[in-house]
């Protein structure tokens, strides 16, 4: 007999970890800028390139609700979506699915802009300023302040979603986000979740890589 | 009779005013341009210092360009260079308003730049990194007061 309620799987720590320190890491990057502590910014960057890193292979050899083949869908998928044709399904939906990658895009548009920004004192500079000039760097500088926006407005999309989904559609979404666990009412099966081992791989990989870049990128 | 005079004057004052006015935003360019490659000197020798072996030419050779481009900065704001040029400048009112401060900070520019030339003279990069940032502190102590925070 299935009971009426149960509680699946759909979080796992790396989705919760990278998510939960982006909407840490977002406004202490905005703050630190705006106040001029570009060093602070500078290592708080370095932990953004780090969770984003994690984030995009956990998007390929993670767990399925936190793979890019899995909700990341076709435009013909999002319009049934839209039309309200496909049956509920636990994780990103098709529309959503699209805001995360469009989150992670700009983020990690993001991030390569700023390993290329500079303070105008040749004091602070992202790790990979010294492979371009400092007029490029100076322009590099110019749109990592403006592409903020651009995050803001897609953040500011994602809260209005969630607000959405919360009060229109009875379905909270920042519950499982924290917990890992949504609560169904049918018989969903379980996603299949990646082994720790994956996870602690995944961890080791994205930590190399930042700690790589974060050197400037050293070729050996 | 009076009016006559009083055109003569104003005719005479607009002779005197016409090539300042001109030469306004040549001067702001030009000041902006020697901002520039300030900024292209600290860039070059903080690239210098983040490899294993900097070149101490280059550091040298932009140590002494930021100490000359340093020394010519009070003479880029002359009056009528500031924000009633009419032209793009981030240069505050406040230069001309408190012009002992301005050369204070100009002065402490130069006396980083002199240590940042006589620590390039040697081959201690520990010593250049400290030097470099004493004349960056500087740049960014006249900017909090004279330059426009965008």
């Amino acid at each position: 007999m299935i009971p009426p309620y149960r509680a699946i799987h759909l979080w796992d720590w790396p989705v919760r970890l990278a998510h939960w320190g982006f909407v840490v890491l977002l406004p202490l990057l905005w703050w630190t800028a705006e106040e001029g502590d570009i060093e602070t910014h500078r290592r708080l960057g370095i932990a953004m390139l780090f969770l984003v890193l994690l984030r995009l292979t956990w998007g390929v050899v993670g767990s399925d609700p936190a793979r890019f083949a899995r909700f990341v869908k076709g435009p013909g998928v999002v319009l049934a979506y839209l039309r309200g044709q496909l049956p509920a399904v636990p994780g990103h939906n098709p529309l959503g699915g699209w805001s995360v990658a469009a989150l992670l895009a700009v983020l990690s548009v993001q991030l390569g802009l700023g390993l290329l920004s500079q303070d105008e004192y040749g004091l602070v500079a992202g790790p990979l300023n010294h492979l371009v000039s400092y007029e490029t760097a100076e322009m590099v500088t110019e749109w990592h302040e403006a592409f903020f926006n651009v995050i803001l407005a897609l953040v500011a999309l994602h809260l209005a979603a969630i607000a959405f989904y919360s009060v229109v559609r009875q379905d909270n979404l920042i519950g499982p986000m924290l917990t890992g666990q949504k609560e169904i009412e049918d018989d969903t099966a379980q996603p299949r979740m990646a082994k720790w081992q994956t996870a602690a791989l995944a961890l080791i990989a994205a930590a190399a890589l930042t700690a790589w870049i974060g050197m400037g990128a050293p070729p050996s | 009779m009076t009016t006559a005079r009083f055109a003569a004057i104003a005719l005479a004052a607009a002779m005197l005013a016409v090539p300042t006015i001109a030469a306004a935003p040549d001067t702001i360019k030009a000041r902006q341009d020697n901002f520039k490659a300030m900024g292209r000197s600290m860039k070059l020798i903080s690239d210098e210092l983040k490899k294993d072996a900097p070149a101490f030419a280059v550091i040298r050779r932009e140590a002494a360009a930021l100490e000359r481009a340093g020394k010519r900065i009070p003479g880029f704001f002359p009056r009528g260079t500031g924000p009633e040029a009419g032209v793009k400048t981030e240069a505050l009112r406040a230069i001309w308003q408190k012009p002992a401060e301005f050369r204070a900070a100009a002065t402490k520019l130069d006396g980083a730049t002199k240590g940042l030339r006589t620590a390039a003279a040697g081959t201690d990069a520990a010593k250049v990194r400290a030097a470099l940032g004493a004349t960056g502190g500087t740049c960014k102590g006249c900017h909090d007061q004279f330059r426009l925070d965008k």
